[in-house]
């Protein structure tokens, strides 16, 4: 064994991971060379120094608010057809106004959304949306959905963590303006006012999550 | 090492909008004591309680690996939240077949290494923070002056050098592991323990 080659083993031989035969040839390169003792040595020492460096350090302020608040709304997208959603508490007719904005510029895309009013809901009322939905397709919009977050969960890695937040903030966005019309149109089921507006919203979270998918890979 | 990284297998799993969560009540969780399986089971179902408890029990190493990792409190502050939030959304993916701390530790590494593709952001906030690494005062070794010169000398590492010291040499990877992780190859990361070790060795004894 050679100093390379021996160079190449430090690590394993300190792990205990080369077999005896290899051990052995080490062993006896390392009693003939004080380079490679020395640097075996050397490593061992910053080694065990690492390895006892400390492994945990509280942060400076408590983060669990922040990470309660981000799951909180992540509840309400992946509840949006859950078996326990809950009616948003306001009845009232809702009037969305959404205005999706994409634009996709080189390589800084990005993907805007804002829908109006953004209020938060407590959660979504499934079965309502569910039902709000006949008529207007909803096998085929829970298909092409499901076939789209597949589409952009496969080339996830293609994308910048800020463009996957700026899509995922926008179709919760559009999930939270769905639910007030649901809601809506739980008290006034035949309101085709309400029905067109539900309509237009998913049919723009459709064309969100497509434009996501063809967007080019920025990464 | 910004453009060899590539996103693990749990974080390839899930999106964050997402589908149903899988049924977990076959979920299996080894090498843990029962009180924590439960806790995981429970978390994974949607008990945002079960999940804070993990978060009391795991935030202060996540939030040290972070802050080795990234070199800047308030940005480490970010990624530890960023990594439990992630962790929330792929508690599905999680089958049990290594303790959850060791699963969030991986998430974590991840969403640091995700955070790197924006390199701008990274080079405009990384600095040395030596002074904010802990000193473990009741290890009779190293010596706390030791510690605080490694970390520091760490902390002062190549982005490259740092990761890979960091995650073998202090948290224990594997080289295969590493690859894996940062989408290096298995050289590329023998290499830069190299050279982090040839750094830290001439800062240390400088």
């Amino acid at each position: 064994m050679n100093c390379h080659e021996a160079n190449d083993r430090f690590d394993d031989y300190l792990d205990g991971r080369l077999d005896a035969a290899v051990q052995e040839d080490f062993q006896a390169h390392l009693a003939g060379c004080s380079s490679c003792a020395g640097e075996l040595a050397s490593i061992r020492e910053l080694r065990d120094l690492a390895a006892a460096l400390p492994r945990s350090l509280e942060p400076s302020r408590d983060l669990w608010p922040g990470i309660e608040s981000r799951i909180s709304e992540a509840k309400v997208v992946r509840g949006r057809f859950g078996r326990h959603a809950l009616l948003a508490a306001a009845a009232a007719v809702v009037v969305v106004s959404s205005v999706v904005t994409a634009y996709f510029v080189g390589r800084s895309q990005a993907v805007v959304v804002t829908a109006e009013p953004p209020a938060a809901v407590a959660s979504g009322p499934s079965e309502i949306l569910l039902a709000s939905f006949e008529g207007l397709g909803v096998d085929n919009y829970m298909a092409t959905r499901t076939e789209l977050l597949d589409a952009l969960e496969a080339r996830k890695h293609e994308l910048s963590a800020d463009t996957l937040n700026v899509v995922m903030e926008n179709l919760l966005l559009i999930d939270q303006a769905m639910d007030k019309i649901a809601e809506a149109l739980g008290d006034d089921p035949e309101n085709e006012f309400l029905m067109k507006q539900l309509a237009g919203a998913y049919r723009r979270q459709i064309d969100l999550l497509q434009r996501a998918v063809r967007m080019p890979a920025e990464v | 090492m910004g453009t060899g990284i590539s996103m693990d297998v749990e974080t390839m799993a899930t999106f964050p909008v997402s589908k149903p969560v899988p049924p977990r009540a076959v979920m299996r969780v080894a090498g843990i004591p029962e009180s924590r399986e439960h806790l995981v089971v429970r978390a994974a179902s949607g008990d945002v309680a079960a999940f804070e408890e993990l978060y009391r029990e795991n935030a202060g190493r996540v939030y040290l690996l972070c802050l080795r990792m990234c070199g800047d409190p308030s940005l480490a502050e970010e990624l530890a939240q960023e990594a439990f939030v992630r962790a929330w959304q792929k508690l599905g993916s999680f089958r049990g077949d290594s303790a959850f701390s060791t699963w969030l530790h991986r998430v974590t590494v991840n969403v640091v290494l995700g955070d790197r593709r924006s390199t701008a952001r990274r080079e405009a906030r990384v600095k040395p923070v030596g002074d904010d690494l802990p000193v473990d005062l009741s290890a009779p070794e190293p010596s706390p002056g030791q510690a605080l010169d490694l970390e520091r000398s760490i902390a002062a590492l190549p982005d490259g050098a740092r990761t890979v010291f960091i995650l073998h040499d202090v948290e224990g990877y594997r080289h295969k592991e590493i690859a894996r992780l940062t989408g290096l190859a298995e050289g590329t990361s023998k290499a830069q323990l190299h050279r982090a070790r040839k750094l830290l060795r001439k800062a240390l004894t400088s």
